[in-house]
């Protein structure tokens, strides 16, 4: 099966400074997490232009776009304690943007195979009209609107440790696509309460699964089993996008969730199989702050849906979590009902 | 019922910070509302990789504020997870509740009046309660708002 790999993108200049831990030297772990993959000419590297305006305008409001420019043409700054640009960084972003909808063309050309988007700055914390989160522009959530604009369903797994908020806020009342998030909660960004279920259009087509510190990676597979899978299939997606974070790494700084390059291993498994049929599968680089982590964790990732052998560190088990996950399956038949109204309505519509 | 009319402040140990919860101190202990003093954890400060952490905010923000006159039995530290606007906006509806929000003006000046990076400007676009922004530096001689 072949790797496209849409990028790296992301440049040095894009600097929160040495502190800032979205810095360049991700972009650097993850190519050597591919490169241990040793894949020679099964990997395709598909040209990635930048995005363009009525790309990212499909999900960002053109005054935020217009801001956002201007703010980095003046030489840019602090967005928020934790959100900065620079003068490049409005490039980098649309070149971010540009990466993901080259690999959803390139997956389309070749007609199979997995595509790894790996870029900086990551994008979804970043909502329609603001920037956060070390977030400018939304980088999943450009390539989704870019299916649904030519009537495709599409499905978001966000494994990130932190909730995709403005992948959430985006996509809130959009019936053609599915959001299923597993994060920390309590925590940044405040958002991804199981209660978060969707708009009026798209009741149930949003799946938060909040998940305490410490939680294994059992916790987040049963919660993807049992609470998500359902879900899924009734909804039935024509594309696979997964925001995939490795922050939820036991070694990561940024986080404290425990797991290991094995769950992420068998959490890229678990959602492969949602796919219609070959070469739908994308997966977006978010958050990963522990280098090695990263490194390990990319290449077990994209080894296990290459079907590699790849020694993976063992899944984990045991944190806490999983009584919370039984307790919401309940809501999710709730969510269910919600998502059965939602597409009859938009199957009536059709 | 509470009646008893609450006054949110944003609170993150800058000196435009400090003069909004002055300003706001003083408001609370004359009109005897409620003050909600409101610190939001961003990614960086959660990893501990912002120089001050949030205990001494806290104990920083109850000196200020009981030292510009609120009551301290009506003051209430309150630590949120997100960015500073939307950990403010979230204080404002319901399950919470507030009368009026209160921010320093840090970042209009340095943004040339951008939206973007100013917490001041977007939380006056987004609040459905009225919003006060103090200006800098002017809180011992001039309390009056913009």
């Amino acid at each position: 099966m072949k790797l496209i790999v849409a990028g790296p993108t992301g440049t040095a200049q894009h600097d929160g400074g040495t502190f800032h831990p979205e810095q360049q030297s991700r972009i650097f772990s993850v190519m050597d997490g591919i490169r241990a993959l040793s894949l020679e000419d099964e990997v395709i590297y598909p040209l990635t232009p930048s995005a363009e305006l009525s790309d990212l305008a499909r999900v960002h409001s053109t005054a935020y776009l217009t801001e956002l420019e201007a703010f980095c043409a003046k030489g840019g700054g602090d967005i928020d304690p934790d959100t900065f640009a620079r003068p490049d960084s409005w490039n980098a972003a649309r070149r971010a943007a540009g990466a993901g909808l080259a690999a959803i063309a390139s997956l389309e050309e070749h007609g199979e195979g997995v595509a790894f988007v790996p870029v900086r700055p990551p994008g979804h914390h970043a909502e329609r009209d603001r920037a956060m989160g070390f977030c400018l522009l939304n980088n999943v959530a450009v390539a989704a609107a870019s299916l649904t604009a030519r009537g495709e369903r599409v499905l978001i797994v966000d494994w990130d440790v932190h909730h995709g908020n403005g992948t959430q806020s985006i996509f809130w009342d959009d019936p053609d696509v599915l959001y299923v998030s597993t994060h920390q909660y309590p925590f940044f960004p405040g958002t991804g309460r199981a209660t978060e279920v969707g708009g009026p259009k798209a009741l149930g087509l949003t799946v938060n699964i909040p998940l305490p510190a410490g939680a294994t990676g059992d916790v987040v597979r049963t919660a993807i089993d049992h609470v998500a899978r359902p879900t899924i299939e009734e909804f039935s997606p024509d594309w696979v996008l997964v925001s995939c974070g490795f922050d939820a790494h036991q070694a990561d700084p940024m986080g404290d969730l425990a797991l290991s390059s094995g769950d992420f291993a068998e959490l890229a498994r678990m959602v492969g199989e949602f796919c219609p049929r070959p070469g739908r599968l994308a997966l977006f680089l978010e958050g990963g702050y522990n280098q090695i982590a990263l490194q390990i964790s990319v290449t077990d990732t994209l080894g296990a849906l290459l079907g590699l052998q790849t020694h993976p560190s063992p899944p984990t088990y045991g944190g806490p979590g999983m009584n919370e996950i039984r307790s919401s399956l309940s809501d999710r038949h709730r969510g269910l009902e919600q998502l059965h109204a939602t597409m009859s309505s938009v199957k009536g519509e059709g | 019922m509470n009646t008893r009319p609450t006054i949110v402040v944003g609170y993150d140990g800058s000196v435009d910070s400090t003069a909004a919860l002055r300003w706001a101190a003083r408001l609370s202990g004359t009109i005897g509302a409620r003050l909600r003093i409101v610190h939001a954890v961003g990614l960086l400060e959660h990893a501990g990789l912002l120089p001050d952490h949030v205990t001494a905010h806290r104990e920083t923000a109850l000196q200020v504020a009981i030292g510009a006159g609120g009551d301290p039995g009506k003051i209430e530290w309150t630590v949120v997870d997100g960015d500073p606007c939307s950990a403010m906006l979230r204080m404002t509806v319901p399950p919470e509740s507030a009368d009026l929000v209160v921010v320093g003006s840090r970042g209009s000046d340095a943004h040339g009046g951008s939206l973007l990076g100013s917490t001041s400007l977007e939380l006056a676009e987004r609040s459905t309660i009225p919003v006060t922004i103090v200006p800098s530096g002017r809180d011992e001689e001039d309390p009056a708002p913009v």
